[in-house]
């Protein structure tokens, strides 16, 4: 059979592919079922977020930046909020920043519930898929209720959140988070015993530590595979630090421990929201900050733990009332970087299931 | 040539009275025949056009209460004739072509894929009496054409000149082949008791109380009946053996290139060929068209492969999809051993006579 | 370590290499000179008290002066964190590749090289990935830079 003459092809997984979880393209080098080479291609999504907001106001920076990572809008709020509040020092009422931790780790469990969903679906179990969004709808209700928007929020504003949250705001959140924390037990119950589960997952996907932190591979694909680092305990920003919470973390670095983690976070998130509820002060919501925002000269990185890992803003400020330059940094960017270095020895399913567990979305990669 | 007792005991006067009427025609010999079979050839395809309307409906159903929402709800009660408006909109459909493609072989692959799909009905009993021909070799007949369908699968992915639609092709020619040996192996279980391959002496060797059913005939019938199960849902490309067709990995896999009745007909040889599977089911484990006799056979027939069809159903939205090592792996480690094992040990009971 | 800590800590050990900085609101910055790169960011990673192994972000600014090449790295074992920048004109700006200390940088310094139109030594694989690949009107990120003008249909008669 040696005669048989074989070569390699070329696949274009995407734009337009159901796994690329948008507008991901990926060059596939293929050996038949192998895939031996990776090669992203990005842009598709490229909307020139950081050139617009140089010609706007700090203020208009924010609802631009709703689109910057839309899953979690939340985040990238408050990233842009929290930058400016240390460029011009501004110190945000008690209140202020417990509606933030609620409504950020809120929108860190419907991110995960999100990957979830996807996942299972890109390994060929699609019911899950809507179970994750049934239990995503509370917590939209909640932000409905609350800014009046279910996907681009522009709630969390320069020096606090842009209006306080409705009376029966409090009781519906702890009812949601109450039916989540259950829900996830039964997500688990559904998926983690299966072997066909076990089989896509286990094992497959190995990312080493080292590997990890070289790319700057951030958040719950890093703790994964045993890195215990979280910012939300090692670089504390907002309350984080008065919480009680676990950072979990899973040593083996394959695609069901990616998996996994994401689930235990859920029920952390739901343990810092409870707990946040708990304590919840009364008083002002926002800080006195002028419409015509002006930071003194100065430039700033802030960081903070999004979902999708380390989600990062920078600023550069001349005294005026728009910033020189500002940049975004999203987890998703540097873990569609570490993914060539996959291509060694995995099928086309493998890459899939790989491709879902880092929970990869382009508009963070594309800005 | 008699073909009267052929046709069902219940439906016996309206069948008596057609072949009267043509008779009386002045229709004789070959030309009766002729006219005869290709009357029930139509009527045949004519009811598993509605049987594969009705699965696709039933499937969006179950699927839709499994997933916490209602299916389709709008076209009538339930969304009854959602499939037949959606047949109608495939019709009206621009049928998109690659200029690239094969342009003979694409055009036959589906209707083979449609052709084979209808073709194992011929030989099956769907009621006492109720089959088109008893063919002594019938359940050899329908292994043989069903495997048909992958030869359209293949040639569907080679014709479309994609490479999505090629892996699909090969995917699925290495999958229906594989499965077929595991498959085979647990309906010669079956035959190795029933001496007969012909589909009636099959049913009607299970004839009498429950038990007699094969299913129920331990400890070889259950095992047979599971690994049939298993291999006829990768026979009929469906979670958790669908990689032909993952549409996570290769989008629509064979059928990517098709479009408007093309793919209709693809789609509709899939849910033919559910029903197919689940009907040999039926016939082989359940006991066929038998049960108790104030309800007609064809009744028993039909409920009985709904049941096995609802099990395929509910293994499609509970399951994830395994990847394509793994499906060659079960197959060739796990269920063909089993299967061979399976048929040796039923074999030495059957010479030593320790079965009822 | 805490912050002020860490500045006067790189202000002994590496004060030939890095200048601080006061425009840093937070966390502390130093200046770098571009050709000691390499170096700083070498002895950043491999300096035990330090172990500056994470590239959180990496840019480039037009101050319509001159760029600013902007590196925020941080710990992942010591949680220390800051960032230092290069000032280098604006005319043939060329910098050296990191990543050799840190491969996350490769395409940070790709988005650089296609946006700003700075170019990175020993980079490998300079390739175009944002814009489009046909892309002909030059760096969009430089402040002196235009949006091509709408084109008008004309009307018709």
């Amino acid at each position: 059979m040696s005669a048989v003459r074989t070569e390699e092809f070329m696949v274009n997984m995407g734009p337009h592919h159901p796994s690329t979880h948008g507008v991901c393209r990926l060059l596939l080098t293929m050996d038949g079922e192998k895939v031996i080479k990776i090669e992203p291609y990005i842009g598709y999504l490229h909307r020139s977020i950081e050139k617009i907001c140089e010609n706007r106001t700090y203020h208009q920076c924010i609802p631009i930046l709703d689109r910057f990572e839309y899953v979690t809008a939340m985040s990238c709020n408050y990233v842009f909020s929290l930058a400016a509040e240390k460029l011009a020092q501004i110190e945000v009422p008690e209140r202020a920043e417990y509606l933030r931790v609620i409504m950020l780790e809120l929108n860190r469990i419907a991110s995960h519930l999100i990957f979830f969903g996807t996942t299972a679906m890109d390994l060929g179990a699609l019911t899950p898929f809507l179970y994750a969004l049934r239990e995503r709808e509370y917590i939209m209700d909640l932000f409905e209720m609350t800014c009046g928007q279910r996907l681009t929020y522009n709630y969390i504003r320069i020096g606090g959140v842009s209006r306080d949250i409705p009376a029966e705001f409090v009781p519906k959140c702890r009812e949601a988070i109450k039916i989540i924390d259950q829900k996830v037990d039964e997500y688990m119950a559904l998926l983690n015993g299966n072997p066909i589960w076990q089989k896509r997952t286990i094992g497959v996907g190995y990312l080493s530590p080292e590997l990890a932190v070289a790319y700057g591979v951030s958040g719950p694909i890093l703790r994964a595979s045993g890195v215990d680092f979280d910012i939300r305990r090692d670089d504390p920003y907002s309350i984080y630090d008065r919480f009680d919470f676990e950072i979990p973390v899973r040593p083996n670095g394959d695609v069901f421990d990616r998996y996994m983690l994401r689930l235990d976070e859920i029920k952390q998130s739901v343990r810092i929201i409870s707990q946040a509820l708990d304590g919840l002060p009364e008083g002002e919501i926002k800080a006195k900050v002028p419409l015509k925002f002006k930071p003194p000269a100065g430039e700033v990185y802030s960081r903070i733990e999004n979902s999708r890992g380390e989600m990062g803003v920078y600023i550069l400020s001349d005294g005026t009332e728009k910033p020189v330059r500002v940049k975004t940094r999203g987890g998703s960017y540097n873990h569609l970087q570490v993914l060539p270095e996959f291509a060694t020895d995995i099928l086309i399913a493998d890459l899939v299931a790989i491709f879902a567990s880092f929970d990869i979305i382009m508009p963070e990669v594309d800005r | 040539m008699n073909l009267i007792p052929i046709v069902a005991v219940e439906l016996q006067p309206i069948f008596a009275w057609i072949y009267r009427w043509l008779e009386g025609l002045g229709l004789q010999g070959t030309l009766l025949t002729v006219v005869v079979y290709a009357g029930l050839g139509v009527m045949v395809f004519g009811v598993l056009a509605v049987l594969a309307l009705f699965l696709v409906w039933w499937e969006r159903k179950i699927a839709g209460h499994m997933q916490q929402r209602f299916g389709p709800m709008r076209n009538g009660w339930h969304g009854w004739y959602q499939t037949m408006m959606d047949g109608l909109k495939l019709l009206q459909k621009e049928d998109v072509l690659v200029d690239t493609r094969d342009k003979v072989v694409f055009f036959w692959a589906p209707v083979i894929c449609f052709v084979a799909a209808f073709l194992a009905y011929v030989v099956m009993p769907f009621g006492d009496g109720l089959i088109v021909a008893d063919l002594n070799v019938g359940i050899l007949y329908i292994m043989a054409v069903t495997t048909f369908t992958v030869i359209s699968l293949l040639m569907a992915g080679w014709g479309s000149n994609n490479k999505y639609a090629l892996l699909g092709g090969m995917r699925s020619a290495a999958q229906v082949v594989s499965y077929e040996v595991p498959m085979v192996a647990s309906i010669l279980t079956v035959i190795l008791f029933t001496g007969s391959l012909s589909m009636v002496d099959i049913v009607e060797s299970q004839s009498g109380l429950v038990f007699n059913w094969f299913v129920f005939r331990l400890p070889f019938g259950p095992v047979a009946f599971m690994i049939y199960i298993t291999a006829a849902t990768a026979e009929a490309n469906r979670t958790p053996f669908d990689i032909p067709e993952a549409e996570q990995e290769l989008v629509a896999g064979f059928n990517v290139e098709y479009s408007g009745m093309k793919f209709a007909m693809f789609f509709l040889a899939e849910f033919v060929n559910m029903f197919t599977v689940s009907a040999i089911a039926v016939t082989l484990f359940f006991g066929g068209w038998q049960g108790w006799e104030f309800i007609p056979s064809w009744i028993w027939f039909l409920g009985k492969t709904f049941m096995v069809v609802l099990l395929l159903m509910l293994f499609r939205w509970t399951y994830p999809r395994l990847r394509v090592d793994q499906l060659m792996e079960f197959a060739w480690k796990i269920l063909i051993p089993i299967a061979f094992v399976n048929l040796i040990v039923a074999g030495w009971m059957k010479y030593a006579g320790w079965y009822w | 370590m805490t912050r002020d800590q860490l500045k006067d800590y790189i202000g002994s050990k590496y004060a030939s290499l890095m200048t601080p900085l006061d425009t840093g609101r937070f966390d502390p910055m130093f200046e770098v000179k571009a050709d000691r790169l390499f170096e700083v960011s070498r002895a950043l990673r491999d300096d035990e008290n330090l172990k500056l192994d994470f590239l959180c972000n990496m840019h480039a600014t037009d101050t319509r002066e001159n760029f600013e090449i902007v590196y925020s790295i941080a710990s992942i074992t010591t949680k220390l964190r800051l960032d230092f920048k290069i000032v280098m004109p604006y005319q043939n700006a060329e910098i050296d590749s990191v990543q050799e200390v840190w491969p996350a940088a490769n395409w940070y310094e790709r988005e650089m090289w296609e946006l700003f139109g700075i170019n990175v030594k020993n980079h490998g694989n300079l390739k175009r990935f944002l814009l489009p690949d046909d892309w002909n009107q030059g760096h969009p990120m430089r402040k002196d830079w235009d949006a091509p003008d709408f084109v008008r249909m004309p009307e018709i008669q």
